[in-house]
């Protein structure tokens, strides 16, 4: 096994019990197939997390949430940025994109871009457009997600 | 250098609250393929026009922009010429269920009554799910009706009944309350209008002759649309076969927050838009793929938003004309959607 594992036990805010993965400078794929799962555990508890802010109010201030107009974080289309964006006036990416949401119709206060909780929002918003190629600019369509038939659209 | 959907394309159209165009020369009667009922039959219906308001969303605290919304498509209904017959609501007037957001909605709407336009409504799973409808009964009523009027029988029923969820699970009202505010909850399960509305439907319409001309409104679309995100109801089937003994069923939904347009059998479905946000189109195919919505501008609270106004004419074709105020809906719909 190439990775060592910490397993240190905390709770997030979320209230989740999380395992940290620490990999060793030499480690390098081919991974061992539950050093695999443990990676892909790590990438579903952010997007859990990601899911839970995606649904909370507490981003903004007039009780909106960014599921309000984006449920399955559907139009979300994080796979056309960086794109222009009209309403930012500039080539944008996904986490000024959150922002602005979160500032102007959430009436919220902008998230740092290398947040914990911003890269939670941009991890869900990516992992329920799974599988999409990527179309950098497409300004012409919004893009529904991925078709979840049961649960929250994650492992 | 900023540019602006609003600065790129000139808009074209005042709200269409007046002039309402005849269904037969739409451009979309090729589209849609509507053309069912006999157009030079004789009913016994004077034509009249009705609006269909929904998906408010209120929440409690004050000069909410959706209040915003709701008042000024209130406001838009009483300038209408000629004024409608009557407006239904077609449910969702709170966010989360709470007495004081039914207040506040039953005072906006109020107005229209004042104005000498009644009302009708239906509850959405917004209004519903605090005190499983106590408070919104107290205020309005029965959650499902039938009424006739000028020779149209229209019927109202509630939708959004789902399988209880919140016993096994130890929740609290309010918790149960936000689960199913969630459009994307994965414990609620599908909701439907139940058995004791079916067997009521069915008394409501067995003396009805099939050319009556039934108009119905629920909630949620009596055709299933997405599941996932309860676009859909339950028993929609067993409802289009108590009502496929008529000639032509005109089904009004809300719930979808979108423009939306279905044929099922004798029936002809159309989603209304909300007062307060737009839902994206979820991941399947639309029967009518012509009949949609632009995107809207999200910074722009009265886009991607509106209501409908509805003509009825004496061969009970009808045209529904969504009334919207930022460029949402495409040029070809303009006129309205014939029914």
């Amino acid at each position: 096994m190439r990775i060592k594992r910490y397993l240190l036990t905390g709770v997030l805010a979320a209230g989740i019990l999380t395992t940290l993965i620490i990999k060793d400078s030499k480690s390098k794929p081919p991974f061992e197939e539950e050093e695999l799962k443990l990676m892909n555990e790590e990438l579903i508890n952010l997007v859990k997390k990601g899911d839970e802010l995606w649904h909370s109010p507490k981003l903004g201030t007039n009780g909106l949430t960014c599921a309000n107009c984006h449920p399955d974080a559907a139009n979300s289309n994080p796979h056309t940025f960086p794109k222009y964006q009209s309403n930012i006036g500039k080539v944008a990416t996904l986490r000024e994109m959150i922002n602005w949401c979160i500032q102007i119709p959430l009436k919220g206060k902008t998230l740092p871009e290398d947040s914990e909780e911003m890269k939670a929002l941009e991890a869900y918003s990516i992992y329920m457009h799974r599988g999409f190629k990527l179309k950098p600019g497409d300004n012409e369509k919004a893009y529904p997600p991925v078709r979840v038939e049961s649960g929250p659209g994650y492992p | 250098m900023k540019i602006s959907r609003r600065n790129l394309i000139k808009l074209s159209a005042t709200a269409g609250l007046t002039a309402f165009t005849a269904t037969s020369i739409s451009p979309l009667l090729g589209v849609v393929n509507v053309a069912q009922a006999n157009p030079r039959k004789k009913t016994k219906i004077t034509p009249f026009n009705f609006a269909v308001i929904g998906d408010a969303h209120l929440y409690e605290m004050p000069n909410h922009r959706f209040d915003k919304t709701l008042e000024r498509a209130v406001n838009d209904v009483l300038k209408m010429k000629p004024k409608p017959d009557f407006v239904v609501f077609i449910g969702d007037l709170a966010n989360f269920g709470k007495k004081e957001e039914l207040l506040k909605g039953k005072r906006i709407l109020d107005k229209l009554r004042k104005a000498g336009i009644p009302y009708k409504m239906i509850p959405g799973e917004h209004d519903w799910y605090l005190d499983l409808g106590k408070f919104w009964k107290k205020l309005f009523g029965s959650p499902y009706w039938s009424f006739d009027h000028k020779g149209v029988h229209f019927i109202g029923m509630n939708s959004i009944l789902v399988e209880d969820y919140w016993t096994a699970r130890d929740m609290t009202p309010w918790e149960r309350m936000l689960a199913i505010a969630e459009l994307e909850c994965h414990i609620c399960g599908l909701w439907g209008v139940g058995e004791k509305q079916l067997q009521w439907l069915k008394e409501d319409v067995k003396n009805l002759s099939p050319d009556t001309p039934i108009v119905i409104f629920t909630h949620s679309p009596l055709w299933n649309y997405y599941p996932r995100w309860n676009f859909q109801t339950k028993d929609a089937d067993a409802i289009r076969d108590i009502l496929s003994k008529f000639e032509k069923v005109i089904a009004i939904h809300g719930h979808v927050h979108q423009v939306v347009y279905n044929r099922t059998g004798n029936m002809v479905h159309i989603g209304n838009l909300a007062t307060s946000w737009p839902w994206p189109y979820p991941p399947v195919e639309l029967p009518y793929p012509k009949i949609v919505m632009h995107r809207a501008d999200p910074g722009d609270i009265y886009d991607g938003v509106g209501f409908a106004t509805t003509y009825i004419d004496d061969t009970f074709l009808g045209n529904m004309k969504y009334v919207e105020w930022a460029d949402l809906i495409p040029k070809d719909l303009k006129n309205g959607i014939p029914l």
